[in-house]
């Protein structure tokens, strides 16, 4: 090869660009070597290290969003793509560990087990992420997938003393690994399709979202490639629990530790939605295949979430199950933003409401759980109000705000979206949305009347009902946490500020 | 000389996928799942490779690399849960790891 191409290429690897990511794997190394060196003594300051590390990088990445600082373009050789909308969804993925971080002090402290290998987990996973959300490239895609992927497959069974959390964690390796290998499958159809001699458009480069592009521009019925498509969507639609790949979802939820459930329903979701998002932009040549199916793919994820999550009783599974009916909202706006450039900022407008308005919620769950922590049923929150007024706010404001009642943060995004998908015209769905919205309010309503309006009384048989695990006092960083939470929520439904100025910028 | 064509492969590529999906879907013990996981993922490879020959492209062949890493990955993680479990639950048959319900 040509030096001075190899010296180009050399000097497209612009190092800077990933440094938060860089630095959150020294911090996760940092941990484990500390857990080494450190007496036992000084282990609780461990978790802290983690936090400082990640806190610390969130500013940097705040000032990279200035004008001036933005980095915009390709580096890595195309690998990865800086935009506006990716170095707002790093700071969505740190935001996320600091956040799954903080719970973990509360559930881990209720078991058993070695404590720094989860934080070291967590940091690697939301560099991944991180990476994830620039990648421009199959290969950049499917390993930081594969490395998010993985990590979450130690995180769910980490409480390997627990069958139930060892069992979540098989479930999720399997359907996890198979979704994978579709995703797989379907990249090298398009590689094989776009690279293909006899073809016009052919590219030397046909893993490259750009060239790839430019490709299925030039054929824009290419059966290989339709094939390729439809098994990319599919891979993905797994990672976001879309109907009909949604099955993993309500056991996966239950039998994870509940920081790791958390982690789950926002930043894995938040990840299958970026490359979603990538994806249909990439496959614009193809929206004849794409957007039939996901809208089918909506409307059917939307009901049945809903519906499934009537009649669950377990908080985790009822959870998890809403976290579908989220990702159907969620499609509705990937769907809208092939015609309506605004729908792109309502995504991620919602996705943010839903970070801030399910994280509350986990918080009170990880406080009010006990040691067993798949067993979280709806009746261990009666007479929360009265015992603990300060979490049953919380609740009710998050709970509240992923209903979507105005003027929480959820109600915004849920409209945001709505105005998206009324703009380009899909009026079907749009019912299909607010039918499924009603519904939803019945359920998160009943576990606020749990809270509010039930007192605990004793079964008759104390067999046949889990018994009600005792509250875990609620530490300063965790009130801070669950306080600015909240605030938040009510905040962004009255004022939505810099993020609504770029949401309307587009 | 026998020279096999770019159709051949991708056809035995897709049979081999085919029957490491049908294995993970009707397959009841936990292993044999697993060997079929991964034999989705060699099918993968061998397009790759395929596609890489006759498209003339190096992408595909680098790519391979990167896969047999992640896979490398997956069994370590996977077989220490399946172990755990098995410790736990003194069974890997699938339809008996239902404890999970509503």
């Amino acid at each position: 090869m040509d030096p001075t191409a190899l010296q180009a290429i050399a000097a497209n690897n612009d190092w800077v660009t990933i440094f938060p990511e860089l630095l959150l794997g020294c911090v996760a190394l940092v941990l484990l070597a500390l857990e080494i060196v450190l007496p036992v003594k000084y282990h609780s300051y461990l978790p802290g290290v983690a936090l400082f590390g990640v806190l610390a990088i969130i500013p940097s990445q705040i000032i990279s969003l200035r004008p001036g600082f933005l980095l915009e373009g390709d580096t890595f050789n195309g690998l990865l793509h800086q935009s506006h909308d990716s170095q707002v969804m790093r700071v969505f993925f740190l935001v996320t560990a600091v956040l799954v971080c903080l719970l973990g002090t509360v559930s881990l402290a209720k078991q058993r087990m070695p404590h720094t290998e989860f934080y070291h987990i967590v940091l690697v996973v939301t560099a991944a992420l991180m990476l994830l959300a620039q990648s421009n490239h199959f290969v950049m895609l499917f390993v930081a997938l594969e490395t998010v992927t993985i990590g979450f497959y130690i995180l769910v069974s980490y409480f390997r003393t627990s069958p139930l959390s060892l069992e979540a964690g098989l479930k999720y390796l399997i359907l996890g690994a198979l979704s994978s290998s579709i995703l797989l499958f379907g990249i090298v159809l398009l590689y094989g399709a776009a690279g293909n001699l006899m073809r016009p458009g052919h590219t030397g480069s046909p893993m490259n979202f750009d060239e790839l592009a430019g490709f299925l521009a030039a054929n824009p019925h290419n059966f290989l490639a339709g094939v390729g498509i439809v098994l990319v969507l599919s891979g993905v639609a797994f990672k976001i629990g879309a109907f009909p790949f949604q099955i993993w979802v309500p056991d996966v939820y239950q039998g994870a530790p509940t920081p790791v459930t958390a982690f789950l329903a926002v930043g894995s979701k938040a990840a299958g939605f970026v490359i979603l998002l990538t994806l249909v932009r990439t496959f614009s040549a193809y929206a004849w295949l794409t957007l039939p199916i996901l809208t089918l793919m909506a409307a059917a994820t939307l009901l049945f979430g809903n519906l499934a999550a009537l009649t669950q009783h377990n908080v985790k599974r009822l959870i998890g199950l809403s976290g579908v009916s989220h990702a159907g909202f969620l499609l509705l706006g990937v769907i809208a933003a092939a015609t309506v450039p605004m729908a792109f900022g309502a995504v991620y407008f919602y996705l943010f409401a839903y970070l801030i308005a399910s994280f509350a919620v986990f918080g009170v769950m990880a406080h009010v759980a006990g040691p067993n922590d798949a067993d979280q049923e709806i009746s261990h929150y009666a007479g929360l109000a009265r015992e603990r007024p300060f979490l049953a706010l919380v609740l009710a404001i998050g709970l509240g705000s992923l209903a979507g009642i105005p003027p929480l943060a959820g109600f915004m995004g849920k409209l945001f979206v709505f105005i998206g998908v009324f703009e380009s015209g899909h009026y079907g769905l749009l019912a299909v949305a607010v039918v499924s919205m009603v519904i939803s309010i019945y359920y998160y309503f009943s576990w606020i009347r749990a809270a509010f309006f039930e007192t605990w009384t004793p079964p008759a048989n104390a067999e046949a009902v889990s018994p009600r695990p005792a509250l875990t006092p609620v530490t300063v960083p965790l009130f801070v946490m669950l306080g600015l939470l909240a605030a938040c929520t009510i905040l962004l439904g009255f004022y939505q500020g810099p993020l609504g100025d770029w949401l309307a910028a587009r | 000389m026998i020279t096999a064509t770019l159709n051949e492969y991708i056809i035995l590529s897709v049979v081999l996928f085919a029957i490491g999906f049908f294995g993970v879907l009707l397959r009841k013990n936990t292993l044999v799942i697993f060997m079929s996981l991964e034999l989705m993922l060699v099918a993968s490879t061998l397009g790759l490779v395929a596609f890489s020959r006759y498209n003339h492209t190096l992408d595909g062949n680098v790519f391979v690399f990167f896969i047999f890493t992640v896979a490398a990955a997956e069994v370590a993680v996977g077989l220490a849960i399946i172990v755990a479990l098995f410790r736990k639950r003194h069974t890997i048959q699938v339809d008996e790891l239902n404890a999970l319900k509503n």
